[in-house]
C-alpha cells in the first residue's frame, strides 16, 4: 500500500516539476504572458504613485496581462531604482523614473543613469516661485533686484529637489542673495511662505495652486517653456527674461538591456496609458502637465538634466 | 441653517452608511495591526475611493482615520506593540496595567476617552476651524524648534526613577536619529555604504523592535510555565465612580494639548501622546504611579492622541495644508473629487464641513460602540497559552514592517532593534526617551537650522512665540532637574555623620553620567540560554519576583 502511494506520488511530482519547467517555454512567445511588476519610487499616496497607478491600470487593460504597483520608499528613490536595476532585462520589472535620476548622483548616491533602459517620459510639474501676498514685489525682476542687494530666504520641498535647484540657479545666474531653506516636502514650505516666514517659496504648481486661487500668494513666474492652466495670466521665467525651465519630471524605465522588440511593446502601450484620460485625470487636479517624449528621447533629455544640475550641485 | 442639516442628512444615505461600515472595519484591522499604519491604508483605499461621490469617498477615507485611531490603543495595552506611532504614549500604562490584570479596564478607558478626544476636537473644527488655523501659520521654523524643546523636557519626566539613564536613552535615540542624509545640505551621515541607511532607519521599524519585539524577547527569554494566567478573568471592564473621577482631569488637560499639537502642520499624535502624558503626570496627585499601571496615564495618552484628529483636520481644511500625514494623502483625493481645502471652503461649502463633522463624529460611535461591545472578545485570544500569543506576535510585526517598505531590509532593522532593545531593558535604560529622541531628534535638527539660515542665531529669541516657549522648557528643565538635586543634598547632610560607614558603598557606586554596566555582564549567559524548564535554573527564576522582574517598567525604570 505503501510503495503504491510513494510511486502515486513520485509521479505526481515528476509531473507537476516537468509542468513547472516547460510552462515558461511556450510562454515566451509572446511578450506579455505574464505579471508586470510597476515599482514607485515613493510611498503610497504622493504624486508619482498616482501617476504611476494611473499608468498601470491603463497598460493592465492594453496588454492583458496584471500591472502590480509596488511600493519601495526610500533614499530619495534610490532603493527602488537600485531593486529594478538587479531585475532580469525582460520587460516584466518596470518601475516610475523621477527628476531624482538627473539629481541623485551628484549628491552622492550610488546611482548610474546607464543601468536602466528608458522608456518613456510622460509628465512634468513645472516649477513656479511665489511670494506671500503681502510681499512689495510683483514680477521676478522687482525680487531678484531687490535680492541682489538685501538677502532674501527661499523655502522648498527639499535639499535634494528640483526646487532647490531653481534657487541656486536663480541665484547663480543672477549674482542675487537667495538662500535655500529646505524643508520636508512642498506643502511645509508652502505654510512657511504663507506665514511670511521666508520671503518666497519654489514649489510644484499643484501645491501652490489653492493659495494662488484664494489670493494668500503671489505666483511670480513659472519655469516652463509655456504658461500654465492652473495660473492664468502668469508670465514665464522666459517671458520675464531669465530663460530656465525647471520642473519636477517623470516617466517610466526599466532595467537596461530590454529586448527591442519587448521595449516597442511596452513603448507602445505607454504611449496609449499617457494619453488617456484615466492618466489625465490623476495627474491634472495635482498641477501636473502630460508630456510625452519617446524612451530615446527621454534619454538624451535626463542626460542634458543630469549635466546642468552637475554644474549647480557640485560642491 | 438648511444648508448645514443638508450636509448632516447626506451622511445617513445608505450608500454612505456602507461606506462608513466598511471605514471602520479596515480602519480598525490597520489600527491594530502593528506597522500598518492609518496613512497606509487611506492610501491604498483612496485608489478605490477615487470613482465613489465624494461623500461616499470621504466617509471610507475619514472613517479609516477614525477606526484606526482606536485600534492601534489595543496591540499597545495587550502586547506592549504600538499599533501605530500615535499609541506610543499608551504602551506606557496600557501594558502594566494589562500585567497587572487590569487589561480590559485600560481598554475600555482608552476607547471612552478617545472618543471624548475626537468629538471634543471635532466640536472645535466645526466652530472655530478658520481661526485657530491661523494659529498654525504663526509656527513657522524658530517657533518648532521652540515647541521641539519644551518636547524635550518630557525625557526628564518619562526616565522616572534613574535620570541619568533617562537622558542617556534620550541621546541614543537623538542619535539613530541623525543616521541618514542630512536634512539641510543632503550629505550623508553614519550610512556606511548602505544605501538603505541613506533614508534613514525606519521610524515604524524601530519601534516596533524596541517595544514589541524586545518584551517578546524578555518573555521567552523569562519565560514561567506558572505565570500563565487567563487575562480575560481578571479585572473589572468598566471603571467605577471614583475612576472617572480620578480620568476627568487628565483628559481635559490632554485634551487641550492634543487640540493645539494637532494644528501645529508636521505635528501628530506619537508626540501628543507623549506631551499629554507628561502634562497629566504633572498635574496628577499619583505621580508615583504613572508608568507602573495608572489608569490617569492611559486617558491622558490616548486624549491627546485622539484630540489630534480633529486640529489637524482643521489645518488641513481652512488652510490647505496637510496637518499630518494622513491628511497629506487625504488632499491628494480631495482635490480628485474637485474639493478644494482652504480658507473658502468655509464660506463656499457650509454643507461640506458639516458633513465632514458629521462623518467623523458618526464613525467615533460607531467604533466605540463596537470596541465596548467586542473587546472582552478579542482579550478572550490572550487566554491561549503565551508562546502561541508571542508567536503570532512576532509573525504579525513583521509582515507588517515589510510592507512598510516591501524591503527585506526594514524587518532587519526591527530585529536588530528588539534586541538592541531587549540589552537595554535589562541594563534599566527606557525605551521612551529613545522614542522621543527619534521623533523630536530630527524635528530639531532641521528647524534649528532653517531658522538660522533664515533669521541667524537671533531669530529664536526676537520672536515672542519661540522666546516664551525656550523659557518655558528651561524652567521646566531646571525645575525638573532642581528638585530632586534639592533632596539628594537634603538627605546627604543628614547622612554626613554617617559618611566613613558609606565610604566602602561610594566607591562602588556608580559614577554620575555613567551607564552601571554591571547588570549586563551579570546577566549575559541569560540572554545566550533561553531558560526553558531547567531545574537548576527554577531556582533563579522563582527568586525573581514575577511581578517586578516580569514586568517592563518594573524592570526598566
Amino acid at each position: 500500500m505503501n510503495t503504491r502511494r510513494l510511486i502515486i506520488k513520485a509521479i505526481a511530482a515528476m509531473a507537476l516539476t516537468g509542468v513547472a519547467y516547460s510552462a515558461p517555454a511556450w510562454a515566451q512567445d509572446s511578450f506579455p504572458s505574464k505579471d508586470i511588476t510597476f515599482v514607485v519610487q515613493a510611498a503610497a499616496g504622493g504624486a508619482s504613485d498616482r501617476t504611476s497607478r494611473a499608468i498601470a491600470a491603463e497598460l493592465e487593460k492594453d496588454l492583458g496581462v496584471s500591472v502590480i504597483v509596488e511600493n519601495r520608499p526610500g533614499a530619495t528613490g534610490t532603493v527602488a531604482f537600485a531593486h529594478v536595476a538587479e531585475q532580469p532585462a525582460d520587460g516584466y520589472t518596470i518601475g516610475f523614473g523621477p527628476v531624482e535620476f538627473a539629481i541623485a548622483e551628484h549628491l552622492g548616491y550610488d546611482f548610474d543613469r546607464a543601468d536602466y533602459t528608458y522608456l518613456a517620459q510622460v509628465m512634468n510639474s513645472p516649477v513656479v516661485l511665489a511670494v506671500p501676498a503681502n510681499s512689495p514685489y510683483n514680477t521676478l525682476a522687482d525680487f531678484i533686484e531687490a535680492a541682489k542687494t538685501t538677502e532674501m530666504s527661499v523655502s522648498n520641498s527639499g535639499a535634494a529637489s528640483s526646487f532647490a535647484a531653481t534657487t541656486f540657479t536663480l541665484a547663480k545666474l543672477t549674482e542675487a542673495k537667495l538662500v535655500g531653506v529646505p524643508f520636508d516636502g512642498g506643502a511645509p514650505a508652502v505654510a512657511a511662505a504663507l506665514g511670511g516666514h521666508v520671503n518666497a517659496v519654489t514649489a510644484g504648481a499643484g501645491e501652490t495652486a489653492s493659495a494662488f486661487a484664494d489670493g494668500s500668494l503671489k505666483v511670480l513666474a513659472i519655469f516652463a517653456e509655456e504658461a500654465h492652466p492652473a495660473f492664468p495670466g502668469v508670465p514665464t521665467a522666459k517671458e520675464q527674461g531669465y530663460d530656465l525651465t525647471f520642473g519636477a519630471w517623470g516617466g517610466v524605465y526599466g532595467p537596461a538591456g530590454i529586448p527591442d522588440d519587448v521595449k516597442a511593446i511596452l513603448e507602445e502601450s505607454i504611449k496609449k496609458a499617457a494619453a488617456s484620460q484615466t492618466f489625465l485625470d490623476a495627474i491634472t487636479p495635482a498641477g501636473i502637465l502630460p508630456v510625452y517624449k519617446t524612451g530615446d528621447e527621454w534619454k538624451a533629455f535626463v542626460d542634458a538634466e543630469a549635466a546642468r544640475y552637475a554644474e549647480v550641485l557640485a560642491p | 441653517m438648511s444648508a448645514l442639516l443638508d450636509g448632516v442628512l447626506a451622511v445617513f444615505e445608505p450608500s454612505v452608511m456602507l461606506c462608513l461600515s466598511v471605514g471602520v472595519v479596515v480602519g480598525m484591522l490597520v489600527g491594530m495591526f502593528p506597522g500598518i499604519t492609518a496613512t497606509m491604508a487611506v492610501a491604498l483605499a483612496s485608489g478605490f475611493t477615487m470613482t465613489l461621490e465624494p461623500v461616499q469617498g470621504l466617509a471610507v477615507l475619514l472613517t479609516i482615520y477614525v477606526a484606526a485611531n482606536f485600534g492601534d490603543r489595543i496591540p499597545s495595552i495587550l502586547i506592549n506593540t504600538p499599533g501605530t506611532p500615535a499609541s506610543i504614549a499608551t504602551t506606557f500604562d496600557g501594558y502594566p496595567m494589562a500585567k497587572n490584570g487590569q487589561a480590559g479596564l485600560a481598554l475600555i478607558v482608552s476607547a471612552l476617552v478617545s472618543a471624548v478626544g475626537i468629538v471634543a476636537s471635532m466640536v472645535l473644527f466645526a466652530g472655530a476651524a478658520v481661526p485657530l488655523a491661523q494659529l498654525a501659520l504663526r509656527f513657522g521654523p524658530s517657533e518648532m524648534f521652540a515647541v521641539v524643546v519644551l518636547a524635550m523636557t518630557i525625557m526628564i519626566s518619562i526616565s522616572s526613577k534613574s535620570i541619568t539613564k533617562g537622558l542617556l536613552a534620550g541621546v541614543i535615540g537623538l542619535f539613530i536619529a541623525t543616521i541618514g542624509r542630512d536634512p539641510i545640505s543632503g550629505d550623508a551621515r553614519f550610512t556606511f555604504g548602505i544605501r538603505e541607511l541613506n533614508g534613514g532607519l525606519d521610524f515604524i521599524a524601530v519601534i516596533i523592535g524596541l517595544f514589541g519585539i524586545a518584551e517578546l524577547l524578555d518573555q521567552l527569554l523569562t519565560h514561567r510555565n506558572h505565570e500563565v494566567k487567563p487575562i480575560s478573568a481578571l479585572g473589572r471592564w468598566w471603571p467605577n465612580k471614583s475612576e472617572y473621577k480620578r480620568i476627568a482631569k487628565p483628559t481635559a488637560i490632554s485634551g487641550l494639548i492634543g487640540l493645539v499639537v494637532g494644528i501645529i502642520p508636521g505635528a501628530g499624535g506619537d508626540i501628543a501622546g507623549l506631551l499629554g502624558w507628561d502634562r497629566a503626570k504633572a498635574a496628577s496627585s499619583t505621580k508615583a504611579t504613572f508608568g507602573k499601571g495608572n489608569i490617569e496615564g492611559v486617558a491622558a495618552a490616548d486624549t491627546a492622541s485622539s484630540a489630534t484628529l480633529g486640529g489637524s483636520l482643521t489645518t488641513t481644511m481652512a488652510l490647505g495644508i496637510p496637518g499630518d500625514s494622513v491628511m497629506a494623502v487625504m488632499i491628494g483625493s480631495m482635490i480628485v473629487w474637485g474639493i478644494q481645502p482652504g480658507p473658502s471652503l468655509f464660506v463656499n461649502e457650509p454643507a461640506l464641513v458639516a458633513t465632514i463633522t458629521a462623518i467623523m463624529v458618526l464613525a467615533t460611535f460607531i467604533t466605540l460602540a463596537i470596541n465596548l461591545v467586542r473587546m472582552p472578545m478579542m482579550v478572550k485570544l490572550l487566554d491561549m497559552p503565551k508562546p502561541y500569543i508571542w508567536a503570532t506576535v512576532l509573525v504579525f510585526c513583521i509582515v507588517g514592517t515589510y510592507a512598510t517598505t516591501n524591503n527585506l531590509f526594514t524587518v532587519w532593522v526591527m530585529l536588530f532593534f528588539g534586541v538592541v532593545g531587549l540589552i537595554l531593558k535589562r541594563c534599566g535604560i527606557p525605551a521612551g526617551p529613545i522614542v522621543l529622541g527619534l521623533i523630536l531628534g530630527p524635528l530639531a535638527e532641521s528647524n534649528l537650522r532653517r531658522s538660522l539660515l533664515i533669521d541667524g542665531p537671533t531669530g529664536l529669541i526676537d520672536k515672542p512665540i519661540s522666546a516664551t516657549l525656550i523659557g518655558l522648557a528651561i524652567i521646566a528643565v531646571v525645575a525638573a532637574l532642581g528638585s530632586p538635586l534639592l533632596a539628594r543634598r537634603k538627605a546627604k547632610r543628614a547622612k554626613a555623620t554617617l559618611l566613613l560607614k558609606t565610604v566602602p558603598y561610594r566607591l562602588k557606586a556608580t559614577p554620575p553620567f555613567c551607564v552601571n554596566a554591571r547588570p549586563l555582564a551579570w546577566t549575559a549567559p541569560l540572554y545566550l540560554a533561553p531558560r526553558v524548564n531547567f531545574p537548576r535554573s527554577a531556582k533563579t527564576s522563582a527568586r525573581r519576583s514575577p511581578a517586578s522582574a516580569s514586568t517592563f517598567w518594573a524592570t526598566s525604570r
